[in-house]
């Protein structure tokens, strides 16, 4: 376990920072982080994804940061700040939590171990705290970096979405350098009465990468939150939804994408709680996969007893290029209030063959036409983004990683 | 133009075609004419290039090569056009994307290059007006909720923008109302020359007033058993398949 061991390192030598200010909630965190561990596919929601791999490389904590300036509003680097221009109330997580402006209960303890682990090292991270009435437009860079060897990061970012805020997020998550990665991701959204909040978030293709990423997000009344995930395969990747619609009103939707090419394995666990009355959710996640990939959807409803007239859909679809791609793909409704409208569909296919001759009699090669229907496919989720900038920005960077077949 | 030599085809086992024998020259309009189910579909998706259907035996040249040779695209981009009985619906696929994703490839296989945008829109409004189509469905996806007329007039649009050199129209004229009849056959007559040829397989004699062919073939039970000039379809109209049938077997 030369793993755990280097963690626990990281994590004393943390403790030596001075200023630190909120080291009795990350000593919480880790203390909660070692009741479990890392889980194993003994648990039910890790049953096609095994997350003991990442104890196969060593957790050095890394937070050291490169100078980097590209036309980003916000730059994290290894979960650091180093570029910041939002015109909002920003800083550090502790920063945030000392004068108030972020709420401790972010660092209680969900069953989640990867949620206690970044806890315990959220010594950098970033709070955005988004005034009421505001309307803004931020683009994000989440950037780790890598000068060779093995390596894990926490990256943190919290958003309070005030009453009445109107406000669009691009966060794109990029690898550089070389060595082997673990990312461990946190997103805190909480969003106050009538707060509407679009987040766009890119996370590129990284080789030797494992990344587990988690966004929680609690909205109250009349709150509205649009989730564009765009997810290129990674070694392993790990992506969770966990979305609270606590005040009637709210409404959420989670749109996807997810591509997977060779020995890729990608997967993702949604979940909608359904708190208060009158309440929607609208999901929709679509994957290609190609090569020997591995994807998994998990996504799941939960309508509690005072969730009376909730309105949740939920759609997940999947294009396999080859006979060797699998997608495990459930859905899981927990449906306790009587009056409800909840529907759910799962598809997994192919390429239409008679599409597919349609275009070749028309001129078009094997490989051309596949990408046309490939681009309709993805188009579908992509033409969602309200923003035409960041919608034309993905549509090319979509079309440009559509996987191959063969790989 | 194309010479089919004692063409066998099977699906899946069922032998369909029987020994098909037909030449086309340049310039000529033939018409294939036959019961439900004789093969005349299958026929064209061969010549097309469909890869369900199997050739036994039998050959078919296409301007001196071996067609059964060429890929699906390939034959397209060599001027073979199929203006499907079925057209296929492309959900998410913008129909002057699709067209003009077409004719790029037939550009791009002669060496050319891709098309400019003007010069494009210049084109598209010139067939639009041709074909008399609505231009709201270019803007909407290939077929996707059309009326079945439409999909059949959207057919010979595509056919006039990439202005093929053997056009196999399989029952363009089902689905199309008498105005819609009149117009995509006009627009059909305007792009006969001395260079190319069409193929029309339909069930009604009234088609063949406004295309009016050098010959017409009764498809019966995957065998051309009978050829002749117009005249033959009027007689076909009046008779029907059993007396023509029966002539024969007499
Ligand atoms: N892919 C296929 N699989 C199985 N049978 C097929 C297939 N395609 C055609 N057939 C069969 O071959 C025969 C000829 O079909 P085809 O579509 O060529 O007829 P057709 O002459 O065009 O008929 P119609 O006038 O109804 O359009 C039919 O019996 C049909 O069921
Ligand atoms: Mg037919």
């Amino acid at each position: 376990m030369k793993a755990i061991a280097a963690l626990t390192e990281s994590f004393e030598s943390t403790l030596e920072i001075e200023k630190d200010g909120i080291k009795d909630l990350r000593v919480k965190a880790f203390e909660e982080f070692n009741k479990t561990g890392i889980p194993t596919r003994k648990q039910e929601y890790w049953k096609f994804s095994d997350p003991s791999v990442i104890l196969n490389i060593e957790l050095n904590h890394n937070d050291s940061i490169i100078d980097i300036d590209e036309n980003y509003d916000l730059i994290l680097c290894n979960g650091k700040i180093v570029k910041n221009q939002i015109k909002s109330k920003t800083g550090t997580v502790s920063e945030g939590i000392l004068n108030g402006l972020v709420e401790k209960d972010i660092f209680e303890s969900k069953n989640n171990p990867f949620l206690d682990l970044n806890n315990a090292f959220a010594i950098n991270g970033c709070y955005i705290d988004l005034e009421k009435n505001s309307e803004s437009t931020i683009r994000i860079l989440n950037l780790v970096n890598n000068e060779g060897g093995e390596q894990a990061v926490y990256p943190k970012i919290i958003i309070n979405a005030g009453k009445n805020s109107n406000t669009k997020i691009f966060e794109e998550f990029r690898v550089s350098g070389k060595g082997t990665n673990f990312i461990n991701s946190v997103m805190n959204v909480s969003m106050d009465r009538g707060a509407n909040l679009e987040h766009v978030i890119l996370d590129d293709y990284a080789d030797d990468t494992y990344h587990i990423a988690n966004i929680y997000a609690k909205q109250k009344k009349d709150s509205n939150f649009i989730s564009h995930n765009f997810s290129i395969g990674k070694k392993f990747a790990r992506r969770d939804y966990n979305i609270e619609l606590k005040e009637t009103g709210a409404n959420c939707d989670l749109n996807g994408l997810y591509f997977a090419a060779n020995r890729e394995h990608i997967d993702h666990h949604t979940t909608i709680e359904h708190i208060k009355n009158n309440c929607t959710s609208n999901e929709h996640y679509k994957g290609i996969l190609g090569g020997k990939a591995i994807a998994v959807f998990n996504g799941r409803i939960h309508v509690h007893p005072d969730a009376q007239k909730t309105d949740a859909i939920q759609n997940n679809q999947n294009l396999l290029l080859t006979d060797d791609a699998t997608i495990h793909t459930k859905p899981e409704l927990e449906i306790y209030a009587d009056d409800v409208k909840c529907t759910h569909g799962a598809t997994i296919g192919q390429l239409d063959d008679k599409a597919m001759f349609y275009l070749r009699a028309r001129g078009l090669d094997i490989d051309s036409a596949r990408r046309l229907l490939m681009r309709a496919y993805v188009g579908e989720i992509i033409e969602k983004i309200s923003d035409n900038e960041i919608r034309n920005q993905m549509m090319d960077i979509m079309i440009d990683k559509l996987p191959k077949g063969d790989e | 133009m194309i010479k089919i030599k004692n063409l066998h085809v099977e699906v899946e086992g069922t032998k369909i075609l029987k020994g098909i024998d037909l030449d086309v020259n340049a310039g000529e309009t033939h018409a294939i004419m036959g019961p439900n189910g004789s093969g005349k579909s299958t026929l064209a998706q061969v010549l097309a290039g469909h890869e369900d259907y199997e050739v036994t035996q039998g050959s078919v040249d296409y301007l001196g090569n071996d067609l059964l040779d060429m890929d699906v695209d390939e034959r397209a981009c060599e001027g073979v056009f199929l203006a499907f009985q079925y057209p296929v619906e492309l959900p998410g696929v913008n129909n002057t994307y699709f067209l003009k994703s077409a004719l790029n490839a037939h550009r791009k296989y002669r060496g050319e290059s891709e098309i400019d945008a003007m010069d494009f829109m210049e084109l598209i409004s010139d067939k639009i007006k041709l074909l008399n189509l609505k231009e709201s469905l270019l803007k909407r996806p290939v077929n996707e909720g059309f009326s079945g007329g439409e999909k059949k007039r959207n057919e010979i649009f595509q056919m006039a923008v990439l202005e093929p050199k053997l056009a196999l129209l399989d029952e363009t004229d089902s689905g199309l109302d008498i105005d819609a009849l009149r117009v995509v056959s006009n627009g059909v007559n305007a792009m006969r020359n001395e260079e190319n040829a069409t193929i029309v397989v339909t069930h009604y004699q009234r088609l063949l007033n406004y295309i009016i062919p050098d010959f017409v073939h009764v498809l019966v039970d995957g065998k051309i058993i009978r050829s002749g000039n117009k005249d033959l379809a009027i007689e076909l109209e009046e008779k029907g398949y059993d007396k023509i049938i029966e002539g024969i077997k007499t």
